[in-house]
């Protein structure tokens, strides 16, 4: 703890925070944690890996990941398929790294709409507090009562099966938690001091929000966003499990890992694989999360 | 959700049937010594899922078959072979000249599980309380209102709008019971295979005073006031997670060793697994994907037991839709898929490639008929071209369950049509309730079909075929078959029976009013200590349940 | 300064003590938040019938064997489903105000209510044994973690979040069954193992109350450790650092209470979502709870049990918020209700 304290000291002595802006300033403290900067490192592989995988199959660099050899299927390790194949003889490897694609996708656009929503009820709520704060969390209420699964069943019904319905459908249901805990931490947070001067100073309400309640609020979003990625992520998985998710033969590590678990007993590595593969993007996207928080937090440029 | 993973469980229909007839010399001379007998004679299985109900009226589903098997008696019993149907609670019947008139005897000594005596009139009631509109019994059409002579109008009678006619029209039905002991029903027609609808579990009598006593929604929901014929009675019910039978003490055919049977209501294939690893269950059906982990295990392929099942499927094509439409595509799409890859490879050897409609085991098994649809991706394609144009134009919409197993299928299916003939497939993979909704609304291309045995007659198989059926969706229609089917149905000679069905078969096939895949089978393990498994083509969930009966556990 | 004018009464983590305008209040408060159940009921119910009315496939859609026309005709009879919308809509509303939820269209007829209460309590069980599992894990090792930040007892915790928040449950079920039940079974030649599922009170409920409780510990730990570490760095706490204050003081007066509020607002849905079902963790261990029931309902389209199902999830959701609500004002005094 007191080391915490003096190295933010130490990083007053040496920057000028005068002469750098907010976002440099903090590019600057990202940079000097390691760890962080690992999983960022892990996350831009990442999206090359999504970005250039067809071109990587195309160069015979890796196998197709839709080309079935029933014969061999569930085959171990081999030169030919550094991970084995799975139940229809396809490349486990290339099946993980297109399987990125997909989650990575889902994770960031559902991460992307729970935001918007969830943080503006959140902020609003929690904000205006009273008549507003009660109308908007009873809205809360109903949304969250609601039976997803039917939701979802009805969504999947009138769009059809397809990425696109995948993004709106978990998008759109998942939003309560967030806007739950931005309310809550709003809620404390316009009682304290800085807020209330803000208000005497003749603050407007958006500025309040935006300037003031808003980074303030950042830590805690941004540990729920990093472990919302994921979660968006087994979400499409426990969709897919219901019928209603990406239609094959695209692969995605949520139905790698669902189909993975039917050979549980037998062939352990296929669920092990796209898990693990989660796991490590979990794992990065934490990292950064915390390098972020650490990076911004508007208390420590004081 | 969790009722429909990862098994092909798509078509168990209730293959209603029950076979007892046997159920006697179980009793007696095949059962071990008592020496080597375990103490405890419990036998632990799993139905996969809670059965809706156990009125014999309201059922519909294997995994309510599997108990009904055990605790109903219908007036008839296939035999496990197959081969016939054999007295139950019948002792015997006659058939008139004409064909018409069926006699049962009700056998004296049959008694109710409260001991009394199961009477003629209890099928007369059973069988009106089916017909009658405001029970809405799933399957009072085709199999009562097809045969029974006055229950054609059953189709036109509204439960609510014609409530006043439906006294006239139950009293008005070919049922009659002229003593205790004489069921006598009357048809519309002569029916060869009435003998087999005679045998289905829902056939089974049903007491009008338990039934006005308890109410009847409510009478077979408690152990208490479930009274019923069988070997078995339910003594317990825990609900999402088994069902136990005792001996019905009462049965005319005496006693079985078995003791107790638990009916776990386990829908995970895993989870059922490792319980019977851990000697928790005694019979498991061995996940597709642990197949070959149980085949090279030193003690567990021991334990393997294989039973070919009376189920088959096939490719629906909706014949209303481009390129469908067209005979010879429907016939390209027939020999585009590889069925050794698929039973061999995806399906692990757990069933038997079939270019054919009528599954082995049955008398209408003409393997030799199919060879118009033999794999031959070369020529499919070709056909292809030549019927329809460029295959790389056509984009098909697949419709597939979404159950792990019907997904991994559906995608092998999908490759093999885009490799072997160039077109695209669209797989549209949805919920099970939103599938069946499209095909009866023809939305769809291509879908993956099956059917299971209600009883081992070809009628059960040929009528399925037939135009306006609603048990194949595609729209197929032929009037050359519609005739020969119609013909061999009430056909008494056996002969030329079998005659009209393989000529009808043969049409089928040529037509490609399907594209046949394969004939499930059935791997189960099941424990060395359990003896006397007696299995038919028609299990329901488990291999050997309709004869619990016969089995014993010996010391282990 | 800070301490000064946010100073809660001393020596107790939560305080109790509520004057006496504020208990009238709360009081209020409560009851209308209560009242306010009815709107949000008379909303749930109706989406959900808009909704079931246009979900696609009918309870009596089937795989297999087809129902013919007429014995679909006689079931819609039946059940009532052959009235117009408006009506069955209305009908329900009326059977709801005299809490009769109709009977199952699955279970043939079985009314809805008794098969909730049967599958309600093991559910129950596990969610409830599980949320305490969450509150003493999940808050306990995420204060510990942060206040020994960047020592090897943080590395750990924030490894085991990790870990903990990436694994499906279905992974972490299958694979502790695997461990404790089939391999430790083998091992000891059958001596000593855990049960593979079902529902009992006795072993039978340590592997699902792992299952169910490991994820949201590892995301309470996460929340509860990065609030605190926010906490830490405020002014007043760097302040009661200078004076000199014992460390536990510090912890227990000032941060915790302070680190606690978001924690406790992610509790309340945790807690909802827990009391409710986890369809998955009752699929693995074969659990006759109350999220399979549901999912049941919904894919054999059973629209009363659905509708029941919907209502009781809806009274837990609104009152597990309320009680978050309540807490607040509990831990913060300053946030102010109503």
């Amino acid at each position: 703890m007191a080391a915490a304290a003096a190295v933010s000291l130490e990083q007053i002595d040496w920057e000028n925070p005068e002469q750098i802006g907010l976002w440099r300033d903090a590019w600057q403290r990202f940079r000097r944690n390691p760890i962080a900067v690992g999983g960022l490192i892990f996350v831009c592989l990442l999206v090359l890996d999504a970005l250039l995988a067809p071109l990587l199959v195309s160069l015979h660099l890796i196998a197709d990941p839709l080309k079935q050899d029933v014969a061999h299927s569930y085959a171990g390790f081999s030169p030919q398929h550094l991970l084995g194949t799975d139940y229809l003889g396809r490349d486990l490897l290339s099946r993980v790294m297109f399987g990125a694609r997909i989650s990575l996708m889902i994770g960031l656009t559902v991460q992307a709409i729970y935001l918007a929503i969830g943080g503006t009820v959140g902020l609003i709520a929690g904000y205006f507090g009273g008549r507003v704060d009660n109308l908007l969390m009873r809205f809360v209420d109903i949304w969250y009562a609601f039976p997803d699964l039917l939701f979802l069943l009805v969504v999947v019904a009138v769009l059809g099966p397809s990425l696109f319905t995948i993004f709106v459908a978990i998008g759109v249901i998942g939003w309560v938690d967030l806007s739950r805990l931005i309310r809550g931490q709003v809620l404390s947070l316009k009682e304290k001091e800085f807020v209330e001067g803000a208000r005497a100073a003749g603050s407007g309400p958006s500025k309040i929000i935006l300037r003031h309640l808003l980074p303030n609020t950042l830590g805690p979003i941004i540990v729920s966003l990093t472990f919302g990625i994921p979660r968006a992520i087994f979400l499409e998985a426990t969709l897919s499990y219901l019928g209603v998710g990406i239609p094959p033969p695209t692969p995605s590590w949520g139905i790698m890992i669902q189909d993975g678990y039917q050979a549980i007993f037998a062939y352990p590595h296929q669920v092990l694989v796209p898990a693990l593969a989660l796991a490590i993007t979990m794992l990065s996207f934490s990292f950064i999360g915390d390098g972020l928080r650490d990076a911004i937090d508007p208390r420590m440029r004081r | 959700m969790d009722d429909s993973i990862a098994r092909l469980r798509w078509l168990r229909v209730p293959a209603l049937l029950t076979v007892v007839g046997l159920l006697v010399a179980a009793c007696g001379t095949s059962a071990p010594t008592t020496s080597n007998l375990a103490k405890d004679q419990t036998l632990r299985v799993n139905i996969n899922t809670e059965p809706n109900s156990l009125d014999p009226g309201q059922e519909q589903y294997s995994y309510e078959g599997a108990i009904g098997a055990s605790i109903s008696e219908a007036l008839l019993k296939i035999k496990p072979d197959l081969s016939d149907a054999a007295p139950a609670t019948a002792s015997s019947y006659s058939v008139s000249s004409d064909g018409l008139t069926w006699t049962f005897k009700i056998r004296s000594n049959a008694k109710w599980s409260d001991g009394k005596p199961v009477t003629a009139a209890d099928f007369v009631y059973a069988w009106q309380r089916i017909l009658d509109p405001r029970l809405a019994a799933t399957y009072a059409d085709p199999f009562f209102d097809g045969t029974i002579a006055g229950a054609a109008d059953y189709l036109n009678l509204d439960p609510v709008k014609d409530a006043a006619k439906i006294p006239d029209f139950l009293s008005g039905l070919g049922l009659s019971a002229p003593d205790a002991s004489t069921f006598v029903v009357k048809l519309q027609a002569p029916m060869p295979f009435f003998k087999w609808i005679a045998s289905l579990w829902m056939s089974a009598p049903v007491r009008k005073d338990v039934v006005d006593q308890y109410g009847s929604d409510k009478w077979a929901t408690s152990p208490t006031s479930l009274i019923t014929n069988g070997q078995y009675k339910v003594s317990e019910f825990v609900s999402k997670d088994h069902i136990t039978l005792v001996p019905n003490t009462n049965y005319w055919g005496g006693q079985p060793t078995i003791t107790k049977i638990i009916n776990y209501e386990i829908s995970d294939d895993n989870q059922a697994y490792a319980k019977y690893l851990n000697g928790e269950l005694d019979l498991d059906n061995v996940p597709l994907a642990n197949t070959d982990l149980v085949k090279n295990d030193p003690k567990l392929k021991n334990e393997i037991k294989f039973v070919p099942q009376l189920t088959l499927f096939w490719m629906d094509f909706n014949t209303r839709k481009a390129p469908f439409n067209n005979k010879q595509a429907r016939l390209a799409f027939s020999k585009a898929v590889d069925r050794n890859a698929l039973a061999t490879n995806v399906l692990k050897g757990r069933s038997a490639p079939a270019t054919f409609f009528i599954p082995k085991g049955m008398n209408g098994y003409r393997p030799d008929l199919g060879k118009t649809q033999d794999f031959d991706a070369a020529a499919a394609k070709t056909m292809l071209t030549q019927a329809v144009g460029d295959p790389s134009k056509i984009t098909i919409d697949f419709l597939i369950r979404n159950s792990t197993a019907n997904k991994q299928i559906g995608e092998f299916l999908a490759d093999q049509l885009q490799t072997n003939l160039g077109v695209k497939v669209n797989q549209v993979v949805i919920d099970s309730k939103t599938v069946t909704t499209r095909l009866r609304k023809h939305d769809y291309q291509l879908y993956v079909g099956g059917w299971g045995a209600d009883y081992p007659d070809d009628q059960d198989w040929f009528d399925i075929w037939m135009t306006g059926s609603g048990n194949v969706f595609g729209g197929y229609s032929n009037p050359d078959y519609d005739a020969l089917v119609k013909k061999a149905d009430i056909e008494p000679d056996a002969k030329k029976r079998q005659d009209y069905y393989d000529q009808a078969q043969k049409i089928l096939i040529d037509d490609a009013g399907g594209g046949f895949l394969y004939q499930r089978n059935y791997m189960f393990l099941v424990k060395p200590y359990v003896k006397g498994l007696t299995t038919t083509a028609q299990d329901f969930e488990d291999v050997g349940d309709w004869f619990w009966g016969k089995v014993s556990i010996a010391q282990h | 300064m800070a301490v000064a004018q946010g100073a809660p009464p001393r020596g107790a983590l939560i305080s109790f003590k509520i004057p006496r305008g504020r208990a009238v209040s709360l009081t209020l408060y409560i009851i209308r938040r209560i009242l306010w159940l009815i709107p949000v009921l008379f909303f749930v119910i109706t989406i959900t019938f808009v909704l079931i009315h246009f979900a696609p496939g009918s309870p009596w859609d089937k795989e297999g064997k087809q129902l013919s026309a007429a014995v679909v005709r006689n079931l819609n009879a039946k059940y009532g489903l052959s009235d117009p919308f408006l009506v069955q809509y209305g009908r329900y509303l009326v059977n709801v105000v005299h809490f009769d939820f109709g009977l199952s269209f699955q279970y043939e007829d079985q009314p809805v209510s008794g098969l909730i209460l049967k599958s309600w309590p093991p559910t129950a069980v596990i969610g409830v044994l599980a949320f305490l599992m969450i509150v003493i894990f999940g808050i306990g090792i995420g204060v510990v973690a942060a206040l020994r930040q960047n020592t090897w007892v943080d590395y750990i915790v924030v490894g085991f979040s990790t870990v903990g928040a990436s694994t499906p449950a279905f992974v972490l079920g299958i694979i502790l069954i695997i461990i404790f039940s089939v391999t430790l079974y083998r091992i000891t030649g059958g001596n000593f193992s855990l049960p593979t599922g079902d529902f009992a009170l006795d072993q039978h409920l340590i592997m699902p109350v792992v299952t169910l409780a490991t994820l949201p510990i590892a995301f309470i730990a996460r929340l509860t450790r990065a609030s605190t570490l926010e906490v830490l760095r405020q002014d007043y706490i760097r302040t009661a650092w200078a004076k000199g204050l014992r460390e536990r003081l510090v912890v227990t007066k000032h941060v915790l209470k302070n680190s606690l509020i978001p924690v406790v607002s992610a509790l309340g849905p945790t807690f909802a979502v827990l009391i409710t079902g986890s369809v998955i963790v009752e699929s693995v261990f074969n659990i006759p709870g109350i999220g399979r029931a549901f999912v049941v309902a919904v894919s054999s389209r059973d629209y009363p049990m659905i509708l029941a199902t919907t209502i009781l999830f809806s009274v837990v959701v609104a009152l597990a918020n309320l009680v978050v609500d309540l807490l607040y004002t509990v831990i913060d005094p300053r946030v102010r209700l109503g």
